[in-house]
Formats: C-alpha cells, sequence, structure tokens
C-alpha cells in the first residue's frame, strides 16, 4: 500500500501539484488519470522521489518517505520497479544484460542464480530465447516495454510504478501490455501505480481510479463506477472519445 | 550569474561522482570498456594528426630559418619544442574535446532525456558516479599516452617529411632534436595532459548531465560543452604555463 497525504510540488512558481491525497492498494492497479500536462509524470516521479516535494506525507506501508535519510531511501528503492514512458533500457547492453544490470548492481546471486532469474524475468513478460541477446534498438517498441517490465520486476518489488506503459503502442499490443501488469500485480501482490491517459486502460484494468486536473484531484472511484459519473471535467475527458459516450447512451 | 550557477552545479556533479562507488567491480568493468571506446578509438586520428602537423612544422621552421647565420639544428629543435610544449599538449587537447567531449555529452544526454539516468536513479545507484567517473579515468589515464604517441608520430613526420622535401638533412633533423632538451618540459606537459584529460571528460560529462528536452537539446549541449572545454583548456594552459614554466 502507497499514500500520499496533501502533496504539493511547484516549479519555478507555478503549482503543478495541489494537494494531492490518495490511497494506492495492494495487489491492485491503481490508475492515475488525466490530459497531457496534468501533472501525472510529476506525482509519479514526487512519489518515487525524483522531485523533492514541497508539502505532504508519502507512506510506503509503514514508512514516510519524504522524512526518511538518503540511506533508508536507497534501501526501499530497492523494493521499487519502475516502467519509464519510453521503456528506459540501457542501450548499450543487451536485452538479457539489461534484467541482470540490476541483480548485479544489487545482489550477491552466483552466475548460475542470475541467469535463471533473467529468464524467469523475461518469460514472465513472453519474451523468447531468441531475443535474449538483441539491443533495445534491434527489438520493437511492444517487445521494448515488455523488457523494461521484466527489468522492473528483476529484483521481486513490492512496488511497481508504470508511466504510461502504453502510450505509442498499437491498441493490441497496449492491451497485452496491460493485461500483462495487471497479471504480473496480482501474482507478485504488488502495489501498482499507472499513469496513462488511455481511456481503454481505464476501462480494461481501472481497478482503482485518481483522476486529476490542472494538478488537483478531480475524481476518484474505479472502472465500474466511472462511466456512470455526473463528475463534469471526468466527463470531458472520457467522452471525448465518441465511442465512450455511445457507450453510455446505449446503457441508458 | 549564470557562470557562478553553472561553476556550483559543476562542484556539486563533481562531489556526488567522487561518491562511494555501490559495486567496484562493474565501475572496473565500466572503467575498461570506457578505457577502449574513448581512448583506444582515438589512438590513430591522434597518429595521423601528429604526422601531419611534424611534417608541417619541419618545413615551417626550415623555410623560417634558411638565413645560413641559423644553425641547422634549430630546425629539429623548433620541431620537438613546439610539439611537447604545445601541440601534443594543447591543441590535441582541443582535438580530443571535439572528439571525446562531444561524444561524452550525447552520450549521457541521451541517457538523460530516455530517463535511463532517472532509472539508474530509481534502482538505487548513484548515475552521475556511476556514469562520470569511469570515463573520467579512462580519459585521465589515457591522455599522457596521446601525448607521448603524438610527440613521437610528430618527429617522425619531421623525420619523413623534412627530407623528402628537401629542406633538411637526416643527421641534421636527428641532431637538432636531441638539441638543448630540458626533460622538464616533459613533466611539465605530462602535468598539462593529466588536468587537461581532467577538463575534456567532466566538462562534457555535466553539460550532458543537466541536459533537459529532447534530441535537439543534446545536440545543442554538445556544442556548449566542446566550446566550453576548449575555453577552459586555453586558459588552465595559460595558468599552468605561468605558473610551472616562468
Ligand atoms: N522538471 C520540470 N520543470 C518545470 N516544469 C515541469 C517539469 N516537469 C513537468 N513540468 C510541468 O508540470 C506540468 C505537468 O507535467 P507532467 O507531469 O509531465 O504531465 P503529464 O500529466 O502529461 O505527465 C506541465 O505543465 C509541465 O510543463
Ligand atoms: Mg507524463
Amino acid at each position: 500500500m502507497i499514500e500520499v497525504k496533501n502533496i504539493y510540488k511547484s516549479f519555478d512558481g507555478a503549482n503543478v501539484l495541489k494537494d494531492i491525497s490518495n490511497r494506492f492498494e495492494q495487489g491492485k492497479t491503481n490508475l492515475i488519470i488525466g490530459r497531457s500536462g496534468s501533472g501525472k509524470t510529476v506525482l509519479l516521479k514526487s512519489i518515487l522521489g525524483l522531485y523533492d516535494i514541497d508539502q505532504g506525507e508519502i507512506w510506503y506501508d509503514n514508512r514516510e518517505f519524504v522524512k526518511m535519510h538518503h540511506k533508508e531511501r536507497k534501501k526501499l528503492r530497492r523494493e521499487i520497479g519502475m516502467v519509464f514512458q519510453g521503456g528506459a533500457l540501457f542501450d548499450s547492453l543487451s536485452v538479457e544484460a539489461n534484467i541482470r544490470f540490476p541483480l548485479d548492481m544489487f545482489t550477491h546471486q552466483s552466475p548460475v542464480e542470475k541467469k535463471k532469474r533473467v529468464e524467469f524475468c523475461l518469460e514472465h513478460v513472453n519474451i523468447e530465447k531468441s531475443a535474449f541477446k538483441l539491443f533495445p534498438s534491434e527489438i520493437s517498441g511492444g517487445m521494448q516495454k515488455r523488457v523494461a517490465i521484466a527489468r522492473a520486476i528483476a529484483l521481486n518489488p513490492k512496488y511497481l510504478f508504470c508511466d504510461e506503459p502504453n502510450s505509442g503502442l498499437d491498441p493490441e499490443t497496449a492491451t497485452i501490455i496491460d493485461q500483462l501488469i495487471q497479471h504480473l500485480t496480482r501474482e507478485f501482490e504488488m502495489t501498482t501505480i499507472i499513469n496513462t491517459h488511455d481511456m481503454n486502460s481505464v476501462i480494461e484494468i481501472g481497478e482503482s481510479v485518481l483522476f486529476i486536473a490542472k494538478g488537483e484531484v478531480a475524481w476518484t472511484g474505479s472502472n465500474k463506477e466511472i462511466l456512470e459519473t455526473r463528475n463534469k471535467k471526468l466527463n470531458d475527458f472520457i467522452f471525448a472519445n465518441k465511442l465512450y459516450a455511445q457507450l453510455r447512451e446505449e446503457k441508458n | 550569474m549564470k557562470f557562478f550557477f553553472h561553476v556550483g552545479q559543476y562542484f556539486t556533479l563533481l562531489k556526488k561522482v567522487f561518491g562511494r562507488p555501490e559495486k567496484l567491480r562493474l565501475y572496473v568493468r565500466q572503467l575498461f570498456h570506457e578505457i577502449d571506446t574513448l581512448g583506444v578509438n582515438s589512438v590513430w586520428i591522434v597518429i595521423i594528426i601528429s604526422i601531419f602537423i611534424g611534417g608541417i612544422m619541419t618545413i615551417q621552421f626550415a623555410y623560417s630559418m634558411s638565413n645560413p647565420i641559423y644553425p641547422t639544428t634549430l630546425v629539429g629543435l623548433g620541431t620537438r619544442d613546439t610539439l611537447i610544449l604545445e601541440f601534443s599538449s594543447t591543441m590535441l587537447a582541443l582535438i580530443m574535446a571535439g572528439k571525446i567531449g562531444s561524444n561524452i555529452t550525447s552520450e549521457i544526454g541521451t541517457m538523460r532525456v530516455t530517463e535511463q539516468i532517472d532509472s539508474l536513479e530509481i534502482m538505487g545507484v548513484n548515475s552521475a558516479s556511476y556514469l562520470i567517473l569511469p570515463k573520467i579515468v579512462a580519459v585521465v589515464f589515457i591522455f599522457p599516452f596521446l601525448f607521448i604517441i603524438s610527440v613521437f608520430f610528430g618527429l617522425l613526420g619531421g623525420l619523413v617529411t623534412g627530407p623528402i622535401a628537401g629542406v633538411i638533412s637526416i643527421p641534421d633533423y636527428i641532431e637538432g632534436i636531441q638539441w638543448l632538451f630540458y626533460p622538464y618540459y616533459i613533466t611539465f606537459s605530462l602535468i598539462k595532459s593529466v588536468v587537461f584529460g581532467f577538463l575534456v571528460a567532466s566538462v562534457p560529462a555535466y553539460f550532458g548531465y543537466y541536459v533537459k528536452g529532447g534530441s535537439l537539446e543534446v545536440g545543442k549541449a554538445s556544442t556548449t560543452a566542446v566550446v566550453n572545454t576548449n575555453i577552459l583548456i586555453l586558459f588552465f594552459d595559460l595558468i599552468l604555463t605561468r605558473l610551472l614554466l616562468t
């Protein structure tokens, strides 16, 4: 479980996050949704400590992150996996070496154990053995995302963060990635937070949804409730896509 | 104002760079990789440039000293001292700032804008140290060798070109390059190489590490990095010459 309480964050006087509070549950895919520029990435990176927040509390289960010392933060980070928007694979390393990197850095496993773990992770995201030796530039965008997910789970994290994991992918591949993340979240009992502006993802895996608009919490709920809502801002966001407007009309 | 901001941020970064490494073994692996890509790959270009410059200098010295009141040994001496004191240390560093420096900025800058650096930080890796320290050590290590290689091939260039151009005989040239030789000049230039090596790795690394935006900004940062490194090299050349030579 991750809980944020009254988070504020500004850049050079511009308030990007205003009084954000929310609970992200364990074993669930928690979505942060909103328009481009609404502050999703800043919120995610603030929770991760890549940005220092101006005010507020961030709880990783019973540990408060803001007050932590550098060393404690580093220790906590071993429990965190992150999938970046562009994948952020190390392009000087092969697929296999990308997964091995965190293992080399932070474990004392033998080469055999590491090899097993690398295979385990890559198999879990359906990467075939023939692709293990390829470099990130040699594989498709969808595969890069899957490798990024495999790397994120390499150290068996308790918390998984994904920033627009299916941006730039075709709808079919995007759905596969979404389902993969949900599947892994359940299997490994992780607390997963996903940024997205994709309504398909919301319907597909939005077990818990936090909607932010201009840096403020505008709505919270689940994908079961979202199509029924009368929230003006949320409706504008959702029904920008005609298909969902139609869907609601049919329902009513 | 901006200048002081950059100086402050540069030293903050250096402090991070020289922090405690997570796993020494991985740093050593990285170090060998950098010596290979940054150093060994530069050897050919250094050899080629040095042969040409050595040859050209010999011909020019021979022409400007064609008056019989100058001893012919001055040609070899002039070539040697110019190579040692300025070309193989300072000029070579300027050239290497263009090659190695822009390479470092674009590599680290690309890692910044594609969030690979964030990715390292999330894992709990000291990204500044992991990415930059091996580069600094590699370049500082390789620069003195490049200096020696450059002096050697520069002298060789003169030895081949001078006699072919018919401006000096082989024995005169060889006598010249041994005439009035101060070993301290070598020490002086080796010290310069080390300082320049540090600048050529750390300044471009700084500009790459703090890049914001996309690939366009990375390109701009490379140019800025090379220009600033060159200015700093010349500035330190002046200071070191004043301190150590006069
Ligand atoms: N490092 C930064 N410095 C200054 N402003 C930033 C920075 N990162 C993001 N912003 C601003 O914060 C706002 C939210 O951005 P972001 O969180 O990236 O949006 P998104 O919801 O698309 O992920 C934007 O207006 C952006 O310009
Ligand atoms: Mg974003």
